[in-house]
């Protein structure tokens, strides 16, 4: 128990952690935040250990000291508004639930290097997996572990081809532009990973030269390297992701993406029926209010921890996740909508306050409501949808 | 996707929800301005509401006189343009905040708007500014936005000169998808860079010639020219929606007059 009492939180309960400046739409007062983080104030406990590290057990409840308190576990850093004494109160609660998760965990896999599918397991997955887990539990439960085992050396065989120069250019753009309010993405940072980003992104355009890059690519990537700090395991999960547990979000025709969109605009038709009439009462499309939930698999949208959480799911059930998160966000703000949306704008505005705060926040009882609140979903359910909504789609841009 | 489209003229504008209870509410629901069919259907709950085509502005009731950015008299929508990394969401940023941050920008996926109020000769405008993804493949998923759009800014980077030659790939598409009568502008941004820059400022200038269309270079790091882009758009925006045959505006004309060279910029 008390092992990880000193650990400090793993964030995401946090307010709007690891949204960038930009996203929270205050552009100034991010370099003063930055200031702060430099000068190394209120120098405390968090952060994350050396390349690696991240992967053996002991390394979660971080040990190092090597980040200031503005920057939570995962490099992000805290936006200057944040607020201390709401997130210490829900670590408090959330610390408890990670401590009694851990000590199950370690039980339930003692030493193994995979997971088995199973109730339990699923029943384990959905209640979170421990960081220390993340990297083994991903990589055992999509399949992506064994595709790196089948295909050894692969990863620096496509690495080491020769590169489409376009491509390259492609994902240089992006390179400064991914997470640059996480400290793991500064060059000036001794374990930055923007190498490691651009090798998976390359590696991957390459692999997957149907798809080659799209944006959006760059984040999954970013967080797939801040959780395994290992690009070959970024690189299968990546493959993984977006080669089978996703339909073609990132195709240069983007139809999976566009088919999700309306699938999700069915099922909200269907149970969230308000916010559907809104919606349309306006003329919204969903491609304006959801495209980058699917896109970046909620980096960005939702606070880091939550993100991890719905992650845990997508990589062991699949993406009908996707549908259940935005279903129970949408449901729980469709009182709120009814009543304020006006216009067009408004109803945008609405879709962007409903990521934040403490419903989205406190990851834990939100991960719960996942499951209960939209009812029951099934592949099945979704893949009727997902054919209907791609027919109609193909018909219209025929 | 296509079921909606109908509807969607009639939405462009109006505030955002902290602000709607300003003109956006607040008075009859008439709109000026033909009616071009898109949108005449059903009545229209927000009391701002573009009716036609890229003329068809508004006049809410004209509770305005305050000095607060929440009223406006008219209002219309901005969409920005060009490759990826051009600086499309650092422009919007420089005009909205007044502010720029290097290495705070991350790529945007998708697309998003903000609204920022201009004072143009005592009229309150409203410009609805969309950002949009600038990789070619989310084209399919933007280029449903241009209709309703009433001025179109197309960026090009003068550091980086495949951005430059794809403008006319991004001409090809607003001809495509955008109103006709749209407003239209070329820029050249990151114009206070010397040393990488590629495009000289006489390219722009021949190729906006050759587009018929108004062109600035601007640069969002140090503000050149950036107010005034927006603000030659809302002019002649305002200018086209009063119809009095009187009140002429050049666009061009004005943005020769107004425009600063990268060399005397101030931010």
């Amino acid at each position: 128990m008390d092992r990880r009492r000193d650990a400090p939180a793993p964030d995401g309960t946090g307010s709007s952690l690891s949204r960038s400046p930009r996203q929270r739409g205050s552009s100034s007062g991010h370099g003063g935040a930055k200031d702060r983080v430099e000068r190394g104030e209120r120098p405390c406990s968090p952060p994350l250990k050396g390349k690696a590290d991240a992967l053996s057990v002991s390394s979660f409840p971080f040990s190092g000291s090597d980040y200031p308190v503005t920057v939570d576990p995962y490099g992000f850093e805290r936006p200057e508004d944040f607020d201390f004494e709401t997130y210490e109160q829900l670590m408090s609660e959330y610390l408890a639930v990670l401590t009694r998760r851990a000590i199950k965990w370690s039980k339930l896999l003692k030493g193994k290097n995979k997971v088995d599918k199973n109730n339990k397991m699923k029943r384990y997955v959905r209640k979170g997996v421990p960081n220390e887990h993340r990297t083994l539990v991903w990589m055992s439960a999509s399949g992506a572990q064994q595709q790196l085992d089948r295909n050894p050396g692969y990863y620096q065989s496509v690495l080491g081809a020769q590169h489409d120069p376009k491509l390259v250019d492609t994902i240089r753009t992006d390179l400064n532009r991914t997470f640059p309010e996480n400290v793991l993405f500064r060059k000036s940072s001794s374990t930055c990973l923007q190498k490691e980003l651009y090798n998976v992104l390359v590696a991957f355009g390459h692999h997957s030269p149907s798809v080659g890059y799209c944006q959006g690519m760059n984040f999954i990537a970013g967080l797939l390297l801040i959780i395994t700090r290992d690009e070959e395991k970024s690189f299968w999960l990546m493959e993984t992701l977006l080669g089978r547990i996703l339909p073609d979000y990132y195709s240069p025709s983007m139809l999976g993406l566009k088919t999700d969109q309306e699938v999700l605009g069915e099922l909200v038709r269907e149970r969230v029926p308000g916010v559907s009439g809104v919606m349309a009462e306006h003329g919204v499309m969903w491609s304006l209010v959801v495209s980058r939930w699917f896109i970046c698999l909620y980096i960005d949208v939702l606070p880091v921890e939550t993100v991890l959480r719905i992650w845990d799911c997508l990589f062991y059930e699949g993406s009908k996740i996707l549908f259940r998160v935005a279903l129970t966000i949408i449901h729980q703000h469709q009182a709120a909508m009814e009543e304020e949306a006006r216009s067009l704008p408004d109803v945008c505005q609405s879709f962007k306050r409903m990521t934040l705060g403490p419903f989205v926040e406190d990851c834990h009882p939100f991960m719960q409501k996942i499951f209960t609140e939209p009812g029951s979903l099934s592949m099945a359910t979704i893949a009727k949808l997902r054919a209907t909504c791609r027919a109609r789609i193909l018909a219209e841009g025929s | 996707m296509s079921r909606k489209k109908g509807i969607k003229g009639k939405t462009a504008t109006s505030s955002t929800s902290s602000i709607s209870s300003g003109s956006g509410r607040s008075g009859s629901p008439a709109t000026s301005g033909r009616s071009a069919g898109k949108g005449s259907g059903k009545a229209a709950r927000s009391a701002v509401s573009i009716t036609g085509q890229s003329n068809g502005v508004v006049h809410p009731s004209r509770p305005s006189l305050s000095c607060g950015s929440d009223f406006y008299d008219i209002a219309f929508k901005v969409m920005l343009v060009g490759d990826s990394g051009v600086g499309k969401t650092c422009l919007l940023v420089r005009f909205k905040d007044g502010a720029f941050l290097a290495g705070s920008f991350i790529s945007t996926v998708g697309i998003d708007f903000r609204n920022k109020v201009l004072d143009v000769d005592e009229v309150m405008v409203k410009l609805q500014i969309w950002d949009t993804a600038g990789q070619e493949r989310f084209r399919s998923v933007t280029h449903a936005y241009y209709r309703d759009a009433h001025a179109l800014l197309l960026l090009y980077d003068v550091t980086n000169k495949a951005s430059f030659d794809n403008t006319r790939a991004w001409l090809a598409e607003i001809h495509e998808y955008a109103q006709q009568d749209v407003v239209l502008m070329l820029l050249g941004n990151k114009a206070d860079t010397t040393h990488e820059r590629v495009v000289k400022k006489e390219d722009g200038e021949r190729l906006a010639k050759e587009f018929g269309v108004p062109f600035m270079e601007t640069s969002a790091r140090s503000g050149l020219n950036v107010e005034l882009a927006f603000t030659a758009l809302a002019k002649e925006l305002r200018h086209r929606s009063t119809k009095d045959p009187n009140d002429k505006f050049k666009l061009h004309d004005y943005v020769n007059q107004e425009v600063k060279g990268a060399s005397c910029c101030r931010s």
